[in-house]
């Protein structure tokens, strides 16, 4: 069975061919934006400016490492990266959709959001997350 | 300047040597670090009016969740005294170090002890991963696939694409840190290795292989911090002065590691500025990171660091000796006790006790102006936990 992880986290597509979006917040004063959502704006440090924000699909990749050890829930080798949103939100995330090389990715590129496995709970269902791949013929 | 309301400074650091000890658990490994820093001092024990013990995944690790300082300071020969517990993840060290200084420096305390251990070398390897994992938001990050040594990567990889920095630059470092490290007793690896041998060894995360990274590690490290104006009387070394030590966390996506900011203000406390440093220990669980901990505490610009990493300006008789005691990576890194045996490394060398690996000073044979740069954890792009401690003689 899969299940969704932080499902108060994710929009998930309203119709097939919508792509979905990650739910962050926009400070109204400061412009700051972060993925997950908050409450209070940690630039400005008020608690009355944040909004929803739906963010994605398409994010910057800003960095990422290859893995060849990981912790025991994920498979290795896999990549993990930094990816950064047009509003400006900073996003942990797995990459796929492309080869685990170490050329497969570079800084820059475009990629954009899926929803997928990342791991297994106990029970052998499977959690589905964010992710992000390399837009298919997207600029370089 | 400094805006305490007296000064403060160290008498006496002690360390339990940073390793795998399957057999030891925490209580050991408190007790043999407090007491070589009684010892090193040369102090009435009964003259500590206070302590704070930092330790960070205690709970996860052994199952000790609550009150682990009264429990194992307790083992220590402490009792009635207030015994405050730290936690900051890898900067926790640091951060008892500060509280002690706070302390003492307040009038309210003569004498305090910092105190910090860690013990991750568990017969389930995987449960001290999960609780490494913990050291990050584990909702946003931790339980997502996030590694330490890959956030060195991404930093490091960064910087490669600006400046030109290599793999090759990268073992140099890291070779010369095991160098320093097969010189201090107390370090976890103390075989030097080759620049041929750690760029060949297996790849972790690139552009780290296995050499270039720290480790699981238990140990535990101790200072103890006394009002300057009786330090004379109480102490039988030469004090060493607190003259900074500065604590901030980290902020949302920083264009640096978020080191500058805390180093600015370390610098303005001590009156000092970064050409002053001649000696520094600095945080680098993955030895590179040392590279970028050095610009970012303006000892020197992201052009030229690669180029002094060739010209060997950082080691034992350079310009500027960093991580003499061997760095994270070689001397060790049980995270909570991580920061204090930063300090007691300086204070070894300050005072000209560092037996072959001891360093000279611009104007002594010793170094008078020394710097610890300690981070912990990690939070959207940057550490969340920042500090940078200076001591003079």
């Amino acid at each position: 069975m899969d299940i969704l992880l932080k499902e108060n986290w994710i929009k998930l597509p309203q119709k097939n061919g919508d792509p979905p979006h990650l739910l962050g917040g926009r400070c109204q004063v400061c412009g700051f934006c972060c993925f997950p959502y908050r409450f209070a704006c940690s630039k400005c440090r008020r608690d009355d400016s944040m909004q929803e924000v739906a963010l994605g699909p398409r994010a910057r990749l800003e960095t990422f490492a290859l893995m060849q050890v990981g912790p025991p829930d994920i498979p290795t080798p896999y990549i993990m990266a930094y990816v950064r949103t047009k509003e400006g939100a900073l996003i942990f995330t797995l990459v796929t959709g492309c080869e685990v090389r170490e050329d497969a990715v570079h800084l820059g590129q475009e990629m954009e959001l899926v929803l997928e496995k990342i791991k297994e709970d106990e029970n052998g269902n499977n959690l589905i997350g964010w992710k992000f791949r390399p837009v298919a013929g997207g600029p370089q | 300047m400094s805006r305490l309301a007296r000064d403060v400074c160290l008498i006496g650091v002690g360390m339990h040597k940073f390793g795998k000890f399957m057999d030891k658990g925490l209580k050991e490994l408190t007790r043999v670090a407090v007491w070589n820093a009684i010892r090193d001092a040369g102090l009435n024990p009964q003259q500590i009016q206070a302590a704070y013990f930092a330790n960070v995944l205690g709970g996860l690790t052994t199952g000790q969740e609550a009150i682990r300082g009264h429990i194992f300071l307790r083992e220590a020969g402490f009792e009635r005294i207030p015994i405050v517990n730290v936690e900051g993840a890898c900067a926790s060290g640091t951060m008892a170090l500060r509280e002690a200084m706070l302390a003492v420096a307040s009038g309210l305390y003569d004498v305090v002890l910092a105190a910090g251990a860690e013990k991750l070398y568990l017969d389930d390897t995987a449960r001290s991963i999960q609780a490494m994992a913990t050291n990050t938001d584990i909702e946003t990050m931790g339980g997502m696939g996030f590694q330490f040594t890959g956030a060195y990567a991404m930093s490091l990889k960064k910087y490669m694409k600006n400046y030109g920095w290599t793999r090759e630059h990268f073992a140099k470092v890291a070779a010369k840190n095991k160098y320093n490290g097969s010189l201090n007793p107390n370090a976890q690896y103390q075989k030097p290795l080759s620049v041929q041998e750690i760029l060949d060894s297996r790849m972790v995360a690139w552009p780290l292989s296995l050499y270039m990274c720290s480790t699981m590690a238990d140990g535990a490290a101790a200072a103890i911090v006394c009002a300057k104006e009786l330090a004379g009387g109480l102490g039988q070394k030469p004090a060493i002065n607190i003259a900074a030590c500065a604590l901030q966390s980290g902020l949302v996506s920083p264009d640096d590691d978020g080191q500058k900011s805390v180093a600015q203000e370390a610098y303005e406390m001590a009156g000092l500025g970064p050409l002053d440093i001649e000696l520094a220990e600095v945080h680098d669980a993955m030895a590179p990171g040392e590279m970028f901990r050095l610009v970012n505490l303006g000892i020197c610009g992201p052009e030229e660091v690669a180029d002094l990493v060739d010209g060997e300006h950082f080691s034992l008789a350079g310009p500027l000796p960093v991580n003499t005691s061997g760095g994270l990576a070689a001397r060790g890194h049980p995270i909570g006790a991580t920061g204090l045996a930063q300090v007691s490394e300086l204070v070894w060398q300050m005072r000209a006790e560092a037996g072959p690996r001891q360093v000279r000073g611009r104007k002594a044979a010793y170094p008078r102006v020394g710097l610890a740069q300690n981070s912990g954890g990690y939070l959207e792009g940057s550490p969340a936990a920042l500090s940078v401690t200076i001591l003079t003689r």
